[in-house]
């Protein structure tokens, strides 16, 4: 009788103890996803996250989408989100590499893993150990590389020879001003391309359009024009359209929303890349799922890579996962 | 004082206070036509006509409030909202089958209808509740540029009808050489090559523009109700107690400008035959502040005009082709405005007399 009580009790420790290691090691992660604007990429990294945490039965709270882009309005987000008590992960885009490093560390502090994904801090290695190393991973698009590869397709689309010009927005985003490095450096192994300017019509498609109009006079031999985002795109074409140069001079643009997609199929825009947003936000969720569940050891840094698109493989069916939706 | 008594130096100081921008403005173009390649051409001329225009209407709109003493933040986004909300009109209209000539029209108007109520708002606020301008239109800015991000969700409002490009790219008359000129259309039997040569007489927008500015700059210098923005602006307690209803006024030139803005916002759905919610980092309301100013108005009030804000706004879009065109740093572009912008206002403080005597 004793011993069957003994045996019992150990019986049920055991199972216990098993059961405990099993919810410690088990344990499902509940997902915060602070987005860090309201703009369709981080619609569709967010997009990427909820199709991802659903498919993994992972709960999933997501924070409001800021209109500004900026770390006065972001960490207070942050703050509220962390102090709901209930979150092991936030997934966010830092808005500053520098002002997000002592905010967020005071957030995993309190037992909150982080993972950043399209932009990171400090300078992004988390892989070395230093005051901005603690976040799991940094997931995003590599925009110099981007650039190079931008430059590289325009080329083949040029003959390799002749002027091209940049539309860009902002001297001071780092994203678009690495995408105008990355675009410089592969233009720089082209002898014959020339680039003839760069300007900034900070988000204004009507600036946008004069500037290119304007570029396009001084200098009437362009043959290709490279905008970084959208509206610097949809300006340029606007003034390409305008001048009567469609087909003649070629646009490449960044980003695949279902407008430039539209421009592209109808000739005004020659090339437009697509990052992959929707992967960048399932990838994230693996993360933290590997992480938290399967006790993986998560690779410090994840490149998504691009598509092209051109009017060759714009209707491929494959291509179609790639463009930017809102529903 | 009478012109007569002046020395000859004086009424040229006079002349020369008064007129500063206009002069200005040929200094510019015969500045950048020696130094920028191409300058001097009628395609210029059509750059800065066309894609001046909803400069111009930002800024005539905000002429109305300056001149009152007032300002008027929340424009470039009330400009946002309405490309937002008639891109939507039009495309939902489209996709149900409704044909362009129904839908296009009925997205003008509905944006353009609404587009008056921001202002109303803001005309309340400042007339009835006392609520400073800067503050009343800084709150109108955050909602409408909300509403804006919540009906479009970011992205902007696409799959238009065909013919919304058309009607906002449209020239009335083409002229290419050898060829002649045709009306309404491009010449039917273009060919590739030619299009480079062609050259557009009178775009559409700026026709519209025009006879606008026109009608407002009338209601503005010659009618009760503008005489009445600037004795507002000159002194808004001497006005009350003239008996002008200030508040109704106030209401007006608020809606005014909000009607403005909201057309920029229709005029911009045209051109680019997509819908945008105006992004955070384009600071429109303070070009057309600045416009405004280098256009000889006070931001104390009392003082502007539509014609001189037509300069300023003119003047900025000039430096931005000529810069361009010279193959100068978009950055010296930026600190020649602002020094403009610093110069128009000592001109007003330092001459204000001979300015306006």
């Amino acid at each position: 009788m004793k011993k069957l009580v003994i045996v019992s009790l150990v019986l049920i420790l055991m199972v216990g103890l098993l059961g405990g290691f099993a919810l410690a090691q088990g344990k499902k992660p509940k997902i915060a996803w602070c987005p860090a604007i309201d703009d369709p990429f981080y619609y569709m990294i967010g997009k990427g996250i909820a199709d991802k945490a659903k498919e993994l039965g992972l709960e999933l709270f997501v924070s409001e989408y800021p209109k500004a882009w900026g770390p006065e309005i972001q960490v207070p987000i942050l703050e509220a989100v962390a102090a709901r008590g209930d979150i092991d992960v936030i997934i966010t885009g830092p808005t500053s590499k520098e002002a997000l490093i002592a905010p967020l560390k005071r957030i995993h502090d309190s037992g909150i893993e982080i993972i950043t994904v399209d932009t990171y801090i400090g300078d992004g290695d988390y892989s070395k150990p230093s005051e901005y190393s603690f976040p799991l991973t940094f997931i995003g698009t590599d925009n110099f590389q981007g650039g190079v590869e931008v430059a590289h397709h325009l080329a083949e689309m040029i003959g390799k020879k002749g002027k091209v010009f940049i539309e860009t927005t902002n001297p001071d985003v780092s994203s678009v001003v690495e995408r105008v490095e990355g675009f410089k450096k592969g233009m720089s192994e082209y002898p014959d391309i020339e680039i003839v300017g760069v300007e900034y019509n900070l988000d204004v498609q009507e600036k946008a359009q004069q500037q290119v109009a304007a570029a396009l006079q001084a200098n009437p031999d362009i043959v290709g024009v490279f905008g970084t985002n959208l509206y610097s795109a949809q300006g340029a074409y606007q003034a390409v359209v305008n001048a009567g140069l469609t087909g003649a001079v070629k646009i490449a643009s960044w980003d695949a929303t279902e407008d430039l997609i539209k421009a592209l199929r109808e000739g005004k825009v020659d090339l437009v890349l697509a990052q992959k947003p929707y992967e960048i936000g399932t990838l994230a969720v693996e993360a933290a799922y590997q992480y938290f569940v399967e006790g993986k050891e998560i690779p410090k840094r994840m490149v998504p890579r691009f598509f092209f698109f051109t009017r060759d493989n714009v209707d491929d069916p494959e291509s179609q996962q790639y463009i930017y939706r809102a529903d | 004082m009478e012109n007569n008594r002046l020395s000859f130096g004086q009424r040229v100081a006079i002349q020369v206070g008064r007129n500063w921008v206009t002069l200005f403005l040929v200094v510019l173009v015969v500045l950048f036509s020696l130094t920028g390649r191409g300058f001097f051409s009628p395609k210029t001329l059509n750059n800065v006509l066309l894609t001046s225009s909803p400069a111009l209407l930002l800024a005539a709109g905000e002429t109305f409030v300056i001149i009152t003493g007032g300002i008027d933040l929340s424009v470039g986004f009330v400009r946002g909202l309405i490309s937002v909300i008639s891109a939507i009109i039009m495309r939902d209209l489209y996709a149900q089958g409704y044909s362009p000539s129904f839908c296009i029209p009925l997205g003008i108007v509905v944006g353009l209808a609404l587009g008056l109520l921001p202002g109303l708002i803001n005309g309340i606020l400042v007339a009835r509740f006392r609520v400073p301008p800067f503050i009343a239109t800084l709150g109108m800015y955050g909602v409408a540029n909300g509403f804006a991000l919540r009906f479009s969700k970011g992205f902007p409002i696409t799959f238009l009808p065909p013919e919304v490009g058309q009607i906002g790219n449209g020239f009335f008359a083409y002229f290419l050489p050898g060829r002649g000129v045709s009306f309404f259309e491009r010449h039917p039997d273009i060919v590739e090559g030619e299009m480079r040569n062609l050259i557009g007489i009178v775009p559409y927008s700026i026709v519209v523009v025009a006879v606008l500015l026109s009608v407002f700059a009338f209601i503005l210098s010659r009618t009760q109700f503008g005489q009445h923005v600037y004795a507002i602006g000159g002194n808004i307690d001497a006005a009350r107690r003239a008996g002008i209803p200030v508040d109704r006024d106030l209401i007006r030139v608020y809606m005014i400008s909000s009607f403005f803005a909201a057309l920029s916002g229709v005029m911009s759905t045209l051109i680019f035959s997509i819908g945008t919610h105006t992004q955070f980092s384009a600071s429109l309301e303070l070009f057309a502040i600045a416009a405004v100013v280098i256009g000889g108005a006070s931001l104390m009030g009392g003082k502007g005009s539509i014609w001189g804000t037509t300069l300023g706004v003119f003047v900025l879009a000039l430096l931005e082709i000529g810069f361009l065109m010279s193959g100068i740093l978009p950055f010296y572009r930026y600190i020649a405005v602002g020094t403009i912008l610093v110069f128009a206002v000592v001109i007003d403080q330092t001459f204000p007399e001979v300015v306006y005597e």
